[in-house]
């Protein structure tokens, strides 16, 4: 007996020595104040400890947490969220935004002061949001509850721009320390409380959002990367929303639980016209003629993408309409059995497919493919020095200022700063720029798809879907919001 | 971690020049992380950019920006020397990526994961069991125990670790509903993974074991024991005492490797382990979580290694000491020869069918079709012939594979005769994560073709360096060595006459074991850009490429899983008692017990 009791000791002593060992579960107070919680399952973890400037930035949007001046809407328009109201003056050098009344999570009052300083801060933050590259920004509160954004060079797009999760907005206490710290500081409905490491973190619903006090009484969010897993989550019912399900695992999710959002989001063929093969517009043209986009969203998307119409798809409502027939396009050419090196990445698990559909295809047009598959991290540096003959790429057309002008910039002109195709061509930087200093919206929506056909008429790049996002949704849940923009997930209306 | 630092230093203070190998390899692999991007001339900042944030665009600008944050400009030796600065009082420094601190997140990650390891070894405990059951219930009814086989054993531990995780995940949490799916909260959440990855390890384990206790039945004490009516029972205890601490030092082995490279399983389960840190911070080339995870895994794997040296030398002290050991290695009957024929016919006509058809022909209108007339094994997500696929596969994948199993296994005896040169050297490769390996690899070789290759025959021939050791040990203090050195044998008869033909039949049953898992280490470094590239049909790449449709397709996976398999059955059933053509009749040979094949065998 004594023996045995000497063998249990230990044991039950490291009890509590293992439950360190677990991971910590979410799970915060019980359903205070009615409303069960939601748990949530999100693809990306935090990678910077929840600072706004970075991806994280996104996340914390997604979860309800931070908010900025504007946000957009399903259109791409920019709409009120911490502003009520926004004009231009002196040319656009400058922007007034009349704020609502808010308070922050921490109780404070938001007030221009507080605004102005959270966006300075963000404009000096190294290295500098995605959102204002290129652009100086300052802000400064002014009378009637207004704050003024200024920029050096006229911004006609500025509160697009605003609406990015990198700008959002934290009250004084968030940047006390030397990073900016978003628990308990943000405007959101939802107040993040307790992160676990990069495994989860545990929301509490905010009562004194502005917009209404939420349904659900809190948030259990998990990082789960891998899309099997999501998956899984959902259909073991531990989830009730899990985004970015991966195609392949679309088809396992219950009916009514898997729901499609077109997006921005364009897989593109980008060929690189200074290499020896692509730098014949013959011999582009006769690549793109090779392709059926449709056989690619059928079967390799299994419908879970639109074929690719131009750069900008059905997610962006006004595109269609404007679109405008590139001209000017080459005769395809006699591949003559030129030898190429196509490169994709393996992240996007659909990326591989495709290069290898497209490999057959042009290995029947007259082309002889070489495939090179790698981690993202191990082939963006190569593709953008022109290292491969052509490269598949998906990439989102309405990153970071949400303003289709820039990507097209930083894409297809010469001094683009992701310029797979490595294209420079004269007559598609006059038309980027047309676009860029366009001011009105429908001015410039017309000047975009201009560019575009223009962009397209040199068939640098041969676009090839359209991507939706597949968000799973389990049947109990109401009101989750499917953002084309992929910069909001839960709402105060969401519940289950 | 000091405990185990504690350990390391009180098994090597007896003798200080091993002490010193051990600390040399250490700076040696500590300085070659410190140098990886330098080595592999991949910029830091991009990686670390695109860590943080994938779609940003890396301008000049953010990219000097992360530099000047990080202070990169200072060098790598710099930056090295400040890590291992900060390492004497305590801090390991801030995460590259994320800007927090190192050690929490190392701690935190190297708990999971050995609690993850722990349950793993339960569950190979069991497998072991399983394997070893008939031998030892023969055993203890004086039965004659003949060697077996082991083809059971060799499809067990040819499954792919990723593979169990992904059915096990599918089936069990979610379709039954049995247990949870995803997530690391409790006991409860362990059974899964534990299952997945202590199933492979235990079969081998259970084989290495298997392979020993004949041997074991055997010898004389087990005869006089059973003549003096001792209890079967405990005459089985005394043998599988006798035969573990052949086994031993690759427990110590698998413990390490369980701990730091069982990625697949906790990418399947969600499972926040020192493995997944290890790969996201080598991607990233987040230099000072990479190291102090290095670290962490250098100190378990020293900790595991001394402590496997100790457990053997407490179970075998005395005869070890006094060289009163028997040999183990007593060829004995085999099974039936009718289970290699079967294996190898049916791999070779699945090659031979294959090799009809058109490997790389992608109709996407016929994808993932169930297997038919037409597509015997179905069709993989492109609609190419998965039958077509495995045939034309096999070559490739089975002569990389058998070659760097054949320079593993070379490396690995040569370097396990000299214990004291390859104890520490053992140790320290085992620590390093696989993905780290094939980095290094592709930093010091460039990225060729036989990068991979060199990666994981790099790592491939510890475990079998380590089982070498174990046994040569043993044999050394065995009566007829001491016999023979009596008769004025010298250092090189020894060797090749009695050592080496008492050391190789169970180092290569260990190496064709693991010749399906060296197929399938090679195409896990494809992400870097190593290897072969896809529409390549090497086996590898298929399982990986058809992982996402494992629930929707089971059949495109479970044909290049099941030619796997069905290699090292017929690796392990084939050579079920290797043959040495150069071995002499010996008097104590022909003392021993009843050994019928011994004259069969030599006369071959």
């Amino acid at each position: 007996m004594l023996s045995l009791c000497r063998r249990l000791v230990p044991g039950v002593l490291l009890v509590p020595l293992l439950s360190g060992c677990f991971a910590q579960s979410g799970g915060g107070s019980p359903d205070s104040g009615g409303g069960a919680r939601l748990r949530v399952t999100l693809a990306f973890p935090p990678t910077q400890n929840f600072s706004p400037y970075g991806q994280d930035g996104v996340t914390l949007a997604r979860l309800g947490v931070a908010e900025g001046l504007t946000r957009l809407d399903a259109n791409g328009t920019a709409v009120p969220a911490l502003a009520e109201s926004w004009h231009s003056e002196r040319d656009g050098r400058s922007w007034l935004f009349t704020l609502r009344e808010a308070t922050f999570q921490d109780g404070t009052e938001v007030t221009p002061a507080a605004v102005a300083a959270s966006l300075n801060r963000a404009a000096q933050a190294k290295p500098v949001p995605a959102a204002l590259a290129g652009v100086t920004l300052t802000a400064q509160a002014a009378e009637g509850w207004q704050v003024r954004v200024s920029t050096a060079e006229p911004d006609p797009v500025l509160p697009l721009r605003l609406s990015n999760p990198s700008l959002a907005v934290f009250s004084a206490k968030a940047y006390a320390g030397g990073r900016v710290n978003p628990i308990g500081t943000a405007t959101g409905p939802f107040r993040l409380a307790k992160v676990s490491g990069t495994g989860g973190a545990t929301l509490e619903r905010f009562d004194g959002y502005w917009g209404g006090r939420a349904h659900a009484s809190g948030i259990d969010a998990r990082f789960v990367p891998d899309g099997t897993a999501r998956a899984n989550a959902v259909r073991a019912g531990e989830t009730d929303i899990a985004e970015a399900v991966p195609v392949a695992q679309a088809s396992s999710l219950d009916k009514g639980t898997a729901r499609e959002t077109a997006t921005p989001r364009l897989t593109a063929l980008y060929l690189n016209t200074r290499s020896k093969v692509f730098g014949d517009p013959a011999r582009r043209a006769a690549a793109r003629a090779a392709i059926d986009t449709s056989a690619l969203a059928e079967d390799v998307y299994e419908g879970h993408a639109d074929p690719g119409d131009g750069l900008f798809g059905p997610a962006l409502t006004w595109a269609a309409d404007r679109r405008v027939q590139p001209s000017g396009r080459a005769r395809p050419g006699d591949p003559g059995g030129a030898a190429i090196t196509l490169a994709t990445y393996d992240n996007r698990p659909e990326l591989p497919e495709v290069a290898q559909v497209l490999q057959q295809r042009l290995q029947r047009a007259g082309f002889k493919v070489n495939l090179v598959v790698r981690d993202y991290s191990r082939l963006e540096s190569d593709a953008l020095a022109g290292k491969f003959d052509a490269v598949v790429a998906a990439r989102n057309m309405m990153l970071d200022t949400g303003d289709p002008a820039s990507v097209l910039a930083g894409d297809f002109t010469c001094d683009g700063g992701y310029n797979l195709a490595r294209l420079c061509d004269e007559k598609v930087d006059q038309a980027v720029a047309r676009a860029a200093s366009a001011a009105g919206t429908d001015e410039r929506r017309d000047a975009v798809m201009a560019a575009e056909a223009a962009v397209l008429g040199t068939d640098a790049v041969v676009p090839l879907v359209h991507q939706k996002i597949i968000t799973g949704v389990g049947s109990a849940v109401r009101g989750a919001v499917l953002d084309p923009f992929e910069r909001l997930l839960v709402g105060p209306g969401t519940r289950r | 971690m000091q405990a185990a630092a504690g350990a390391a230093k009180g098994f090597a203070r007896s003798n200080g020049p091993v002490l010193l190998w051990r600390g040399a390899l250490v700076a040696v692999l500590l300085c070659g992380i410190g140098l990886l991007p330098w080595l592999s001339r991949t910029d830091p900042a991009l990686t670390v950019l695109k860590a943080r944030s994938a779609e940003r665009d890396p301008t000049p600008e953010v990219l000097q920006a992360i530099r000047d944050e990080l202070g990169l400009d200072a060098g790598p030796l710099r930056l090295l020397g400040r890590w291992l600065g900060g390492l004497l009082h305590g801090d390991a420094g801030t995460s590259w990526v994320s800007g927090t601190e190192v050690l929490p997140a190392v701690a935190q990650g190297l708990g999971v994961s050995l609690l993850l390891m722990a349950g793993a070894l339960v569950v190979a405990a069991l497998t072991v069991a399983a394997v070893c059951a008939r031998t030892l219930w023969l055993g203890t009814r004086q039965r004659p125990v003949g060697r077996r086989a082991g083809g059971g054993a060799a499809v067990l531990a040819a499954l792919p670790e990723f593979l169990t995780a992904s059915v096990l995940a599918t089936v069990v949490g979610v379709q039954l509903g049995w247990l949870p799916a995803l997530g690391w909260y409790g006991p409860r959440w362990m059974v899964l993974p534990a299952l997945a990855l202590g199933l492979p390890t235990g079969a081998v384990l259970g084989r290495m074991l298997d392979d020993l206790l004949p041997g074991a039945f055997g010898e004389p004490w087990a005869l006089a024991a059973a003549a003096r009516g001792l209890p079967g029972r405990s005459i089985a205890r005394q043998a599988v005492r006798r035969a573990v601490p052949g086994v031993l030092p690759n427990l110590g082995v698998f413990a390490v490797g369980l701990t730091g490279g069982s990625v697949a399983v906790e990418q399947v389960f969600d499972i926040p382990g020192l493995g997944r840190l290890t790969l996201d911070a080598a991607i990233a080339q987040d230099l000072p979580v990479l190291q102090t995870g290095t670290l962490a895994l250098i100190l378990l794997a020293a900790t595991a290694g001394g402590g496997a040296r100790l457990a053997a030398r407490l179970l075998l002290g005395r005869a070890l000491r006094d060289r009163a050991l028997q040999s183990l290695h007593r060829p004995a009957p085999t099974a039936p020869r009718v289970l290699p024929w079967v294996c190898g016919g049916l791999l070779l006509g699945v090659i031979g069918l294959g090799l009809l058809h058109d490997p790389l022909a992608v109709d996407t209108s016929a994808r993932l079709q169930a297997p038919s007339l037409a597509h015997p094994f179905g069709t993989d997500a492109l609609g190419r012939d998965v039958l077509a696929r495995v045939g034309h596969g096999a070559f490739r994948t089975l002569a990389v594979a058998c070659a760097v199993s054949a320079v593993a296994l070379v490396a690995g005896v040569l370097l396990g005769l000299l214990p004291r040169l390859s104890g520490p050297l053992v140790d320290t490769v085992n620590a390093v994560p696989p993905v780290l390996a094939g980095l290094l690899a592709a930093g010091i070789a460039g990225g060729t073709p036989w990068t991979p290759a060199l990666a994981v025959a790099a790592v491939a021939w510890s475990p079998l360096a380590a089982h070498t050791s174990a046994l040569l040990r043993q044999e050394r203090a065995t009566t007829h060595l001491t016999a023979t050195r009596a008769l004025g044998a010298g250092r090189w008869y020894l060797l090749r006459y009695e050592l080496l033909p008492a050391i190789l039949p169970p180092v290569v049953r260990h190496a064709l074991l693991r010749l399906p898992g060296i197929a399938l280490a090679l195409a896990a470094l494809g992400f870097l850009g190593l290897g072969t590239q896809p529409p390549s049909p090497e086996w590898g790449l298929l399982l990986a490429e058809n992982q996402p449709y494992a629930e929707r397709a089971p059949w495109a996976v479970l044909a290049p899983a099941g030619a796997l398999a069905l290699l090292g059955a017929f690796a392990v059933t084939a050579v079920g008692g290797v043959r040495h053509p150069w071995r002499r009749r010996r008097p104590h040979n022909a003392a021993q017990t009843t050994a019928p094949t011994v004259l069969s065998g030599d006369a071959t």
